[in-house]
């Protein structure tokens, strides 16, 4: 107590930098190649989260003249940004999460490919995600693994500490554990319903998560 | 852990279990009156959430649907679920449901899993040595012959392991098929077809003995197929025959003949295969346990069922899900009914027992920082909940939420003493109240006139004093016993007194035998401190019509006849996780 002087100009500076569109990226996060990013807004990012936009599908060399051709768009064009990884609105990552656009080899070179995820996805703490896509209302729990090119549809759970296998598709309303993941059952009809209780209750899992995006400060 | 109201978990009270109402309230409040419905159960038994059966009773609410015809929670042991459509969660394309009668309950196109650790296998070729300019080629060109693997990429097996080689990369089932069918010819001398074709010798030879029934003797007097009885039994599960042959049989009950030669079925096992045994255990030897399968490879489809050795664990087909709708027991009508097209997530019809059911939550009074919600760790260095310390009075706050858009009136009751090894003690402080509507936010914002004195009335002097000193932080507020603490719109907040119990029994100076010791060793989870409460609502709604109100059951129409509201009650026990007693 005796320098309180240094601690409070760093919380007066903030840990989180806002952007016009309600992002938060924590001033301690590592993001790669930012122009291949695209965040849809109120999306946090936290402490010591990696982003690899860097890891992007590059312009591909044709084999016989040497010449630069423009390789096959990605499935996603929005705007005229190469887009790696996609978020949308509502979605965290916690703290030590690592995300990884999936990549293999295609015709002998290594292609990545691009990442989509939906809105209100809970990412918890210390995962690596390398899915293929990620569909919205997904809580991911601590300590997983998703690996490339896996597919979570909509509404599912994934346990803390699972490992979803390589090009796993699960499908909507499932709960995933295990190493590797299976399915183990069905989340309740009631999955992120029932929101907008008192004070501290008013995000549920796969539930609109703002409100705890607001909270994060 | 599936909401932040997680440390809750309601029991349907469609056991016996958790139908019980407990004997009395000891708590200070008033006698519950036990509803007419709830005396049929074991009465004077209280609710123990440390009982081995109370897992199967309780749920989060999120779990729960809600029936509004019957008025009643519906828990998975009180709906039926019906199957709307089958799809293969791997390729999630529908299957038709006679292409389920048919092919059965597995995938017919490309989806399959490691029988290993049943991740989805991928296709990918066999990487042979190619000149450069094959990729130079038109596409349309005569390609070199290439093969295809299914492989795994998360345990590195691959069907090469077992001998599986595909020539094209589509049509997977249909090449495994023809692979399977060459490999069981080859090691096995009685050929699929020539074992169909013996049980349809079989089953011919069985038909015509029912039918006939003319010989009386048979040489086979102990085979357990002789008596006409116990054929018909197996004859209807596997072989089809009709009903008059049946009948027909009983009439005449006489022994009968076996088949006796292999035009007859007769397929005679043949010890002479020793050299295959002998080959097996060198096998056995050399491999040693980890080459050979677990059961639950073994069990994972029935194609693999015989595998003894890793190496003759075939792929398996991804089993196909369901998409199901639910309903009520009772009554039959859908309690959720899914979109019936695939990949939509939308329900039709949804009646979720969090819409019309109050909510309970529970916690802590002053803590500060306030609690965090357990299911939403952000950072993986988050201190564990701290534990309760035995015979230290703790004081929470008991929330009750109500999704109805009527009144309702609660009572709360637990047993002063929580059953189970550890005793700890709770007191609820006001166990009957009322909770307001639940509506729209702009009833609040315009009816704030009538609700704000009602709720400084409930909070007493102190609230009335913090209201007209305009503060608002009553840091110093002392609950009162039979006082509401807080109360909003449609939640109300008691405050709950608990004095956590010892894990440890009393000491006693009688040194105990060891059947006693064995009595009191603590199990696991008897460190949580969890409380039933026995939550019971009643509320007036109105009448929405002659043919509404006959539907309902007589019991709940204790209305005179002259209003048009109706009373409605509902009662059901909650579980309240409060956290770990310290062993101390």
């Amino acid at each position: 107590m005796s320098r309180p002087a240094a601690a409070a100009r760093r919380t007066h500076k903030g840990e989180y930098i806002e952007t016009d569109t309600g992002n938060k990226i924590s001033r301690k996060s590592h993001i790669d190649g930012k122009q291949h990013i695209m965040l849809g807004g109120r999306t946090v990012v936290m402490a010591g989260v990696q982003m690899r936009g860097d890891l992007c599908r590059v312009a591909e060399k044709s084999s016989d003249g040497g010449a630069e051709k423009e390789g096959p768009t990605t499935a996603i064009a929005v705007g005229s940004v190469d887009v790696e990884i996609m978020v949308q609105r509502g979605t965290i990552i916690s703290t030590n999460s690592v995300l990884r656009p999936p990549m293999r080899l295609s015709r002998g070179q290594m292609t990545c490919y691009p990442m989509r995820m939906g809105d209100n996805i809970f990412i918890g703490p210390g995962s690596h995600i390398s899915a293929a896509s990620i569909s919205s209302h997904v809580y991911i729990g601590a300590n997983c693994v998703l690996s490339p090119f896996c597919v979570i549809k909509e509404s599912c759970k994934i346990l803390p500490n699972t490992v979803v296998p390589p090009h796993m598709i699960v499908p909507p309303g499932s709960i995933v554990a295990g190493r590797p993941g299976r399915i183990i059952g069905e989340v309740g009809d009631g999955w992120g319903q029932g929101g907008g209780g008192g004070e501290g209750e008013e995000w549920v899992e796969g539930g609109d998560l703002r409100p705890l995006v607001r909270s994060i400060k | 852990m599936a909401a932040p109201w997680a440390n809750t978990y309601y029991a349907c009270p469609c056991s016996e279990l958790s139908a019980a109402a407990p004997p009395n309230v000891s708590n200070g409040g008033t006698p519950l009156e036990l509803p007419g419905s709830f005396d049929n159960g074991e009465e004077g038994s209280t609710f123990d959430p440390h009982n081995p059966r109370a897992n199967y009773s309780l749920y989060p609410l999120d779990n729960l649907l809600y029936c509004d015809e019957c008025d009643a929670i519906r828990c998975p042991r009180c709906w039926i679920e019906e199957v709307i459509n089958w799809y293969c969660p791997s390729c999630m394309f529908e299957v038709p449901t006679s292409a389920i009668k048919s092919d059965g309950n597995r995938c017919s196109r490309n989806c399959y899993n490691c029988p290993l650790c049943t991740s989805p296998l991928t296709i990918s070729s066999v990487a042979s040595p190619r000149p450069v300019e094959d990729s130079l080629k038109p596409s349309d060109a005569a390609r070199p012959q290439e093969s295809y693997l299914l492989q795994c990429q998360y345990c590195d097996w691959t069907s090469l392991d077992v001998g599986i080689q595909l020539d094209r990369p589509t049509k997977i089932t249909e090449q495994l098929v023809r692979l399977r069918k060459s490999k069981d010819t080859k090691t096995d001398p009685i050929s699929v077809s020539n074992r169909e074709e013996t049980f349809n010798n079989l089953t011919n030879f069985y038909k015509e003995e029912l039918q006939g029934s003319t010989e009386s003797q048979t040489p086979f007097g102990n085979s357990p197929y002789n008596s006409p009885a116990n054929l018909a039994r197996i004859m209807s599960l596997y072989g089809g025959v009709s009903h008059t042959a049946l009948k027909k049989s009983r009439e005449k009950p006489q022994p009968m003949r076996e088949a006796s030669s292999h035009s007859q079925g007769l397929l005679v096992y043949t010890a002479d295969k020793s050299d295959a045994e002998e080959e097996i255990l060198q096998r056995l030897k050399e491999l040693g346990w980890n080459g050979t399968t677990t059961g639950e490879q073994r069990q994972m489809a029935p194609v693999n069922n015989d595998a003894r050795f890793l190496g003759q664990l075939w792929p398996v087909a991804t089993a196909l899900r369901t998409r199901r709708g639910r309903r009520c027991r009772s009554c039959r009508q859908f309690l959720t009914r899914p979109d019936p097209k695939m990949g939509s997530i939308r329900y039709k019809i949804r009646l979720l027992a969090l819409n019309f059911i109050p909510r309970l939550s529970l916690k802590p009074l002053n803590a500060i920082p306030p609690p965090s919600n357990p299911a939403f760790r952000l950072t993986l260095d988050d201190s564990p909940q701290p534990l309760l310390q035995p015979f230290t009075p703790l004081q929470y706050v008991l929330t009750i939420r109500n999704p109805i858009f009527e009144k309702i009136k609660v009572s709360l009751a637990t047993p002063d003493t929580t059953p189970g090894k550890v005793a700890s003690k709770v007191t609820i402080l006001c166990p009957s109240f009322d909770v307001g509507p639940a509506g729209d936010i702009w009833d609040e914002a315009l009816g704030s006139s009538t609700t704000t004195p009602s709720a400084a009335n409930d909070g007493g002097r102190k609230a009335a004093m913090a209201s007209l000193t305009g503060s608002t932080t009553d840091t110093d507020r002392q609950p009162e016993a039979g006082k509401i603490w807080e109360k909003t719109r449609n939640s109300t907040s008691v405050i709950l007194e608990i004095v956590p119990g010892s894990l440890k029994p009393p000491s006693r100076i009688v040194t105990l035998t060891k059947q006693e010791r064995e009595e009191q060793a603590p199990r696991q989870d008897d460190d949580r401190l969890e409380i039933a409460v026995y939550v019971r609502v009643q509320w007036e709604t109105h009448e929405e019509g002659p043919e509404a109100g006959l539907g309902k059951r007589d019991a709940e129409r204790k209305m005179p006849s002259g209003e048009a509201k109706v009373a409605k009650e509902l009662a059901y026990w909650c579980v309240l996780d409060v956290g770990k007693i310290a062993d101390v």
